[in-house]
């Protein structure tokens, strides 16, 4: 059995962000494994330690990006597959799922997993875009996972509560970080990942050629979120600041 | 005349009032521009959920009844909107915000080949398309975007636009639909933890939300107090949904749900920046925590600094003698 787990690299939002004429400055420069990608990453290392699978992992990116690739290649990963973007110019979701569609056009696979969402952009397209091109059974927001033979049931949240469902092989699932805790490699897994095979291919080598007026969606700008200011603290007898905030919740405030 | 198309989700019959946000927004646009506003009900009671639509203003009601829709199912959902967009070629498709409409938003514009645009808070059309604004980087910033071509599919992320009613005599249009069992290829087998008649969080207008901070038996009866008193929906951080000890879909933040009610008390809660992505839009803001220098107090409007095990039982008393006057 063989897993494909689609990475990205993505700019760290705990960093220290800053906005310049519309543009988007990180200073640090500090970017990571997708959260999100981190757990599918991890979910198909359990399933892989449990039933023998094969777990290779696409990332699509600038040759800077090859770090995060290790990164999954060091927490257990077998083989990478870098499909270097750097001529790409301003990719959204459908420029991804399409270059990955014909990255798994001539590949044999039982799924795919790729994160709920990507963590800079929360757009959370890419997975069932990839899906439809592919013309796979699909299954978002998975919290939970177990195989069983060929079949995979997939916990995912929903609006109800949790869908339980059956995905066949081959298929497509998007996880969420509430599913596990993604492991963090340890040295052996670090010397190892060095040793790991990577592919690495360009879009060209795909077949695709994006030029920027197909692209359908564009980021114009960038702008600072209109701030909240902090409100009054209340510090004090536990009593009285309680029965004060109450009140003017009531009277100040109106929404009681 | 070109057609602004809202989707309105069904659930058991009832409406989601943020898909009637969005219809309410497309109204709008729609007489802005001179386009025709239309209503999309794919559902096991469309028919009924249509009367009720008529009270909210569209030109034209579109239904597909069916009840394989009586639950969420990816692949005949994606079919009906396919089919939906092919009879009445719409220049936009809007959708509220839920985990329904993002788990087949990529799925339809990769079938149609259109640009999609996923939980704006904001947005308007333009020559060739539309334009909105959406929260990025964990809600830490807004990004303009854009997107050209036809129909430009987008979820609005609840609490973006007031609902206005104006009553219609809209036609309603049953558009024919047939969904072959062996075209489903993933079965849905159960739902567990469906939410019944609890409040719904991204709708409620109070809620309460707990943190970590919560530690025991005894601080989850207050808040379940509290809530009772104030009507309010529960919700919580991942500290207590990744624990168990309140369900996975009462999740606020970049995981979980986004919530904007009038009132929101976050209760042992830190105020990490993935928790306020779900929740900054609120009105206002209360934040209880002992931590004076916690995270969420650089945006709540009343920040109680305390112990909430000393905060929480003179908090609710006096609530509750406001409720009685
Ligand atoms: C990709 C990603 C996505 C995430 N998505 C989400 C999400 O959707 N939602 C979410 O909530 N989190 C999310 N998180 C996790 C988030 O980063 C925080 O870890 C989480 O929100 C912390 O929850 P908390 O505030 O309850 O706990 P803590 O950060 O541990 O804070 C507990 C607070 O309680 C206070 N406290 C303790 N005891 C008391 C007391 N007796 N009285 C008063 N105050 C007390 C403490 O001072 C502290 O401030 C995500 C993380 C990642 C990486
Ligand atoms: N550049 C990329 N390379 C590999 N996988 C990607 C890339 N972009 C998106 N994905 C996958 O698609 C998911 C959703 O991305 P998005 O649609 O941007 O939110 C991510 O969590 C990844 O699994």
């Amino acid at each position: 059995m063989k897993i494909y787990v689609c990475i990205k690299q993505v700019p760290d939002v705990n960093a220290p962000l800053q906005i310049k004429d519309g543009e988007l400055i990180q200073d640090a420069d500090r970017n990571i494994l997708n959260a999100y990608d981190a757990s599918a990453v991890e979910e198909s290392l359990v399933l892989k330690e449990a039933h023998g699978i094969e777990i290779e992992v696409v990332l699509i990116g600038p040759e800077k990006a090859k770090e995060t690739l290790r990164k999954a290649l060091a927490m257990g990963a077998d083989k990478g597959t870098h499909i270097i973007s750097d001529e790409l110019v301003n990719p959204d979701s459908f420029v991804y799922a399409q270059l990955l569609a014909a990255f798994f056009k001539d590949k044999e696979y039982d799924f795919i997993f790729c994160g709920k969402q990507a963590q800079d952009t929360d757009a959370g397209l890419t997975g069932s875009m990839l899906a439809e091109f592919l013309n796979l059974p699909y299954a978002t927001n998975a919290v939970g996972l177990s195989l069983d033979g060929s079949t995979l049931t997939v916990k995912r949240q929903g609006d109800a509560g949790q869908e339980i469902i059956e995905l066949p092989s081959p298929g497509l699932v998007t996880c969420s970080n509430d599913m596990n805790e993604p492991r963090i490699p340890n040295l052996k897994g670090i010397m190892q990942s060095k040793r790991k095979p990577v592919d690495m291919i360009s879009a060209a080598d795909l077949g695709i050629d994006i030029t920027e007026e197909q692209i359908k969606t564009r980021v114009l700008s960038f702008e600072e979120k209109p701030a909240r200011e902090a409100g009054k603290k209340y510090e004090g007898e536990p009593d009285e600041i309680a029965r004060k905030v109450a009140q003017l919740l009531d009277t100040k405030e109106n929404v009681i | 005349m070109s057609t602004l198309l809202t989707f309105i989700s069904v659930t058991d019959g009832k409406i989601k009032r943020s898909s009637l946000e969005v219809l309410s927004r497309c109204n709008e646009l729609a007489a802005e521009h001179g386009l025709k506003s239309a209503a999309l009900i794919i559902s096991d009671k469309a028919s009924e959920a249509s009367e009720e639509v008529k009270a909210y203003g569209p030109d034209e009601i579109y239904t597909i009844e069916d009840p394989i829709f009586k639950n969420h199912i990816n692949a005949p959902l994606l079919k009906a909107l396919s089919s939906a967009i092919e009879q009445v070629k719409p220049q936009l498709v809007a959708f509220a915000s839920t985990e329904s409409s993002k788990d087949i938003l990529g799925a339809l514009a990769a079938n149609r080949n259109a640009p999609a645009l996923a939980d704006v808070s904001e947005f308007e059309l333009t020559d060739n398309g539309v334009k909105a604004k959406r929260p990025v980087m964990a809600s830490k910033i807004i990004s303009a975007v854009e997107a050209k071509g036809s129909p430009v599919l987008l979820t609005v992320r609840s609490g973006s636009y007031d609902v206005a009613e104006s009553s219609s005599d809209a036609s309603v249009e049953a558009i024919s639909f047939s969904f072959d069992d062996a075209d489903l290829k993933a079965t849905l087998k159960e739902i567990i933890g469906a939410a019944g008649d609890k409040i719904d969080l991204s709708e409620a207008q109070t809620v309460i939300a707990a943190g970590r901070g919560v530690k025991d038996e005894e601080g989850l009866k207050m808040i379940d107090e509290l809530a009772s008193v104030l009507n309010a929906g529960i919700g919580a951080s991942r500290a207590l949904t990744e624990s168990g000890v309140y369900d996975p879909s009462l999740q606020i933040g970049q995981t979980g749900k986004v919530v904007s009610p009038q009132l929101y008390i976050g209760i042992g809660i830190s105020g990490a920046i993935q928790h306020v992505a779900g929740m900054i839009n609120s009105k206002v803001i209360v934040a209880i925590n002992k931590d004076p220098d916690a995270p969420i107090f650089e945006i709540a409007d009343y920040g109680i600094v305390g112990d909430l095990y000393k905060v929480l039982p003179p908090f609710i008393e006096e609530l509750k003698k406001v409720k009685n006057n």
